[in-house]
């Protein structure tokens, strides 16, 4: 774990009444003890990057689904915070913000293709996870299975299909508002032409 | 009276003319003090005017579902029966028209308006309105038994329904106010929910209806509206001022300025509740209405009947 | 009245002060269901944030709300400084507090306010608003602005404090405790208002917690999480406070935690001020931060705020991720509409103390004549307005005359 000390000792601010706490990490490596003893797979991918962040590496949906279970029910990760939508190239990535009473976060990461953006609404076990979920679906064309039906949000309700302006290869400057139509110029000056 | 001066005290003064003049001078000084007690600077004295003719300025927008012939004539109807009740009211002296009853008269007289207001949210289709308007009977049924026993307690003990002749015997025995203070507390509040000013604004609620009742009302209709509630404001203050203030003077100037000191003491009162309360609920309302405002006034007809089987 | 009536609250409304639509079925005047509709502020600052250095995000970032833009700012500049891995000197995290805490302080006036207004209660209204001036301008005067402080840069602040604006501080604060222990003494004992307030906008600890509510809300259902006190950045973790909470879960537990948080502040206004340290106001900032990902947590006056930062190794961000605390409150909300009356509802929304603009973040100002991305000063905004009007409605408003003094 010579990467997370590196880590702290830049987030240690110069101070003396700061330096004399000591940087108390244990409770994270017992957590991330007990993960990767429960998914072997996940052994060398967990990451203390200060005390109270866990950052995972991206998971496939399986095994997103089982660990996400596996935080809730037995390390009881109570608080959802946030779902980051992030675009990584070829894949959609999305990043979990989940903490537990100690209030220490752990950022639980999952890819799926862009292709076929697939993953499981976590609305049923946190509600508040609806308008991040929306903002997903309209943002960066995932698709979102088990969330309930409802307004689009945050687009207007006149936004052409298949345009989800997050993505990287989306360039708000061929989008008319006025039109409301996403005219790109011919492929060989986008990025994003190869789809 | 010669059909002349029958004129000129009915359209003039103290008519129509007077009671509209007084009204707009009501509202600024509601509004200015409202705005000294806020730490504001206020409104200067035309302001009232100024909104009036502006609004009568303005387009007239009736919504698409509304009853136009109901529309209209509401505000008329309601600023019609606000001027008749003025007229039996005293004002410097006896009433223009002043008979045995007129005090009931007055009262039902003043229950139009809401009525109209009621009639105006419902006719103009709106959710909002329609909402204020149920709010608008929900709380004439509260305030208005307090008020009316508030207001008849001092006519039982003067053993007269008629305005003038209570207001002479309080003059002759002013020291029998003091047993009516507590029906004065009791129509002061009540008066707060006839003419719908915070606590008791439940019906146009800014923050909750937009504006309730009224919400659809513009222009010259709704500057209608404003002006009657201006003019119950001059006919409720002028009404406790006859019946609970008992004072009256033979000089004329005398007359003239006990009339105003006593009504804008009763707005000043009326603008230092508005000021310093929120709006309650609409439950609440009529829990504080019917629990404390209702038994208050009983136990002030009671303890009057007493006291006029003691005095004769 | 046993039909069920469906009234909308929003877009437009008068006790919203910025559009969201609430469509609110109600028995009676129960209200029994509520939808919450959103999204009519979304400006698309998180997609123009990737297409920009890090610098000119700062002053989007900033300009995501108005009331809490310190809060956000301090979170992105926080992001960027571990991302490059940049200490801040002391002083600059001393001011950086100091003026979190006269934004908390101003935005607890204004919510006061407005939570006054919104049950009818006008002359607090005016008596908040007219201390918040004093903090406004204490701001003006530290930060050069109103609202958007800018005082926060990557590596520490921009402007430095000098004696005199201490002492003038100094001042204001005491001005401040008087009028703020007036307000305790309000919120606290007033009976019409605490008849109002008590009861309504139901949360409880559990529900709050599962419902994911931060900020005061959260405090005021008795759960302690104030990340000051959590996750400690800039000066929190020297400056001594105490996180208040409340066990009244409702409005008015909401504004107790509210008001008793502004004496707070104003203790460790005073301490920052007593204990500045001396030395430089901003660390060397590099212009390309290499490549890395942070979650900053910051709590704002209205709760926590979140930001997610990727880096790529570029001046320019590869994600921003910007949460407000309203968007945490969201379903606590509507939790808390479902059963109460309608006159109720304008409050309990209040009581979040919402912020749009936050929730739906984002933006692009844009020339509607040229489509270019412009900026105007005051007098060509106003130049503008003459000329759309000329045009438009053939009136010449440039004869009105400009406001002058401001009435104290």
């Amino acid at each position: 774990m010579t990467e997370n000390k590196i880590d702290m000792a830049a987030m240690v601010v110069d101070d003396p009444v700061v330096e004399e706490v000591k940087v108390d990490i244990s409770r994270e490596e017992t957590i991330v003890a007990r993960v990767t003893e429960r998914f072997p797979y996940l052994l060398g991918t967990l990451t203390i990057q200060r005390p109270g962040r866990i950052i995972s590496n991206p998971l496939q949906r399986e095994h997103f689904e089982e660990v996400l279970a596996y935080l809730i029910s037995e390390q009881s990760f109570y608080t959802f915070h946030l779902v980051i939508g992030v675009d990584d190239g070829d894949d959609l990535g999305f990043i979990y913000a989940i903490s537990n009473q100690d209030k220490i976060v752990f950022l639980l990461k999952e890819r799926a293709p862009k292709a076929d953006p697939r993953i499981r609404s976590l609305c049923d076990i946190f509600p508040n996870a609806l308008w991040h979920e929306r903002e997903l679906v309209d943002l960066f064309g995932a698709v979102l299975e088990g969330l309930p039906p409802g307004p689009t949000y945050p687009l207007p309700d006149n936004w052409p299909a298949g345009n989800y302006p997050m993505r990287k290869e989306w360039n708000p400057a061929y989008f008319d508002n006025k039109t409301m139509t996403y005219n790109p110029p011919a492929p060989k000056n986008t990025e994003g032409g190869a789809e | 009276m010669d059909i002349n001066s029958t004129l000129i005290a009915v359209f003039l003064f103290p008519g129509l003319l007077f009671l509209c003049a007084y009204a707009t001078t009501l509202e600024f000084v509601d509004r200015h003090v409202y705005a000294r007690l806020q730490n504001r600077q206020g409104p200067p004295w035309y302001q009232p005017i100024a909104d009036f003719l502006k609004l009568m300025g303005k387009e007239v927008i009736i919504p698409a579902g509304a009853d136009k012939t109901m529309y209209k004539l509401l505000p008329l109807v309601s600023f019609a029966a606000v001027a008749t009740a003025f007229l039996c009211v005293p004002v410097f002296g006896p009433a223009v028209k002043a008979f045995n009853g007129d005090l009931i008269v007055v009262l039902y007289l003043l229950t139009i308006p809401t009525a109209c207001f009621y009639l105006a949210g419902w006719y103009s289709t709106s959710i909002y309105a329609t909402i204020g308007s149920v709010r608008a009977l929900t709380q004439l049924f509260s305030y208005e038994v307090p008020l009316f026993m508030a207001l008849l307690a001092p006519a039982m003990l003067a053993g007269s329904w008629s305005i003038t002749e209570i207001s002479a015997y309080y003059t002759a025995n002013p020291l029998y106010v003091l047993f009516n203070l507590p029906a004065l507390v009791v129509a002061l509040l009540a008066v707060q929910g006839k003419l719908e000013r915070v606590p008791f604004d439940l019906p146009e609620a800014e923050t909750e209806l937009a504006g309730g009742t009224f919400v659809e009302y513009s222009g010259r209709y709704y500057a209608m509206f404003r002006m009657t509630v201006d003019c119950e404001l001059v006919v409720l203050s002028a009404l406790i001022a006859a019946i609970f203030v008992p004072l009256s003077f033979d000089i004329w100037w005398m007359e003239v300025l006990c009339f105003f000191i006593s009504t804008l003491l009763i707005v000043f009162v009326l603008t230092f509740i508005r000021a310093t309360m929120p709006r309650v609920r609409i439950d609440q309302m009529v829990r504080f209405c019917w629990i404390y405002l209702t038994p208050l006034a009983m136990a002030q007809i009671i303890l009057n009947l007493f006291l006029r089987g003691v005095v004769g | 009245m046993a039909e069920k009536i469906t009234i909308p609250i929003g877009p437009q409304h008068p006790s919203l002060k910025e559009p969201a639509c609430f469509t609110i079925t109600m028995e009676g005047e129960k209200v029994v269901n509520a939808v919450v509709g959103l999204g009519y502020n979304h400006r698309g600052l998180e997609k123009a944030c990737e297409s920009r250095t890090y610098i000119q995000d700062l002053y989007i970032i900033e300009r995501v709300c108005g009331i809490c833009s310190h809060a956000h700012s301090t979170a992105f500049c926080q992001s960027l400084e571990y991302l490059a891995g940049v200490e801040i000197p002391q002083r600059a995290a001393f001011i950086r507090t100091l003026v979190a805490e006269l934004e908390r302080l101003h935005s607890h006036l204004l919510w006061l306010g407005v939570g006054a207004h919104e049950i009818g209660f006008d002359t607090l209204f005016m008596y908040t608003w007219r201390d918040r001036e004093k903090v406004l301008d204490l701001l003006a005067t530290l930060c050069g602005n109103r609202v958007n402080y800018g005082i926060n840069t990557p590596g520490g602040c921009r402007r430095d404090l000098n004696d005199e604006e201490i002492a003038m501080i100094r001042k204001a604060m005491n001005e401040l405790e008087e009028q703020v222990k007036y307000y305790t003494e309000l919120a606290l004992n007033d009976t019409i208002l605490a008849a109002r307030l008590s009861g309504i906008g139901k949360l409880s600890h559990d529900d709050a917690l599962r419902l994911g509510a931060v900020g005061p809300v959260s405090r005021a259902s008795g759960v302690p999480d104030d990340v000051r006190a959590i996750d400690p950045y800039a000066a929190y973790g020297i400056v001594p406070f105490k996180v208040i909470t409340d066990d009244h879960c409702d409005v008015f537990g909401r504004a107790v935690v509210r008001v008793l948080e502004m004496q707070e502040s104003i203790k460790m206004i005073r301490f920052c001020l007593d204990n500045l340290p001396s030395g430089e106001i901003a660390a060397k900032f590099p212009r390309r931060i290499p490549a890395g990902e942070v979650f900053t947590r910051v709590e704002a006056p209205r709760g926590e705020d979140t930001h997610y930062v990727r880096s790529n190794g570029t001046d320019k961000p590869d994600r921003v991720r910007v949460r407000a605390a309203t968007e945490a409150n969201w379903h606590a909300v509507r939790h808390m509409i479902e059963g109460d009356m309608l006159a109720d509802v304008p409050i309990i929304i209040a009581a979040i103390d919402p912020c749009y603009s936050c929730t739906d973040r984002s933006f692009v100002v844009k020339d509607p004549l040229t489509g270019k991305d412009k900026q105007m000063d005051w007098g060509a905004l106003r130049q503008y307005g003459i000329d759309w009007y000329r045009k438009e409605r053939g009136v010449d408003p440039s004869r009105i005359p400009l406001p002058g003094k401001r009435f104290y």
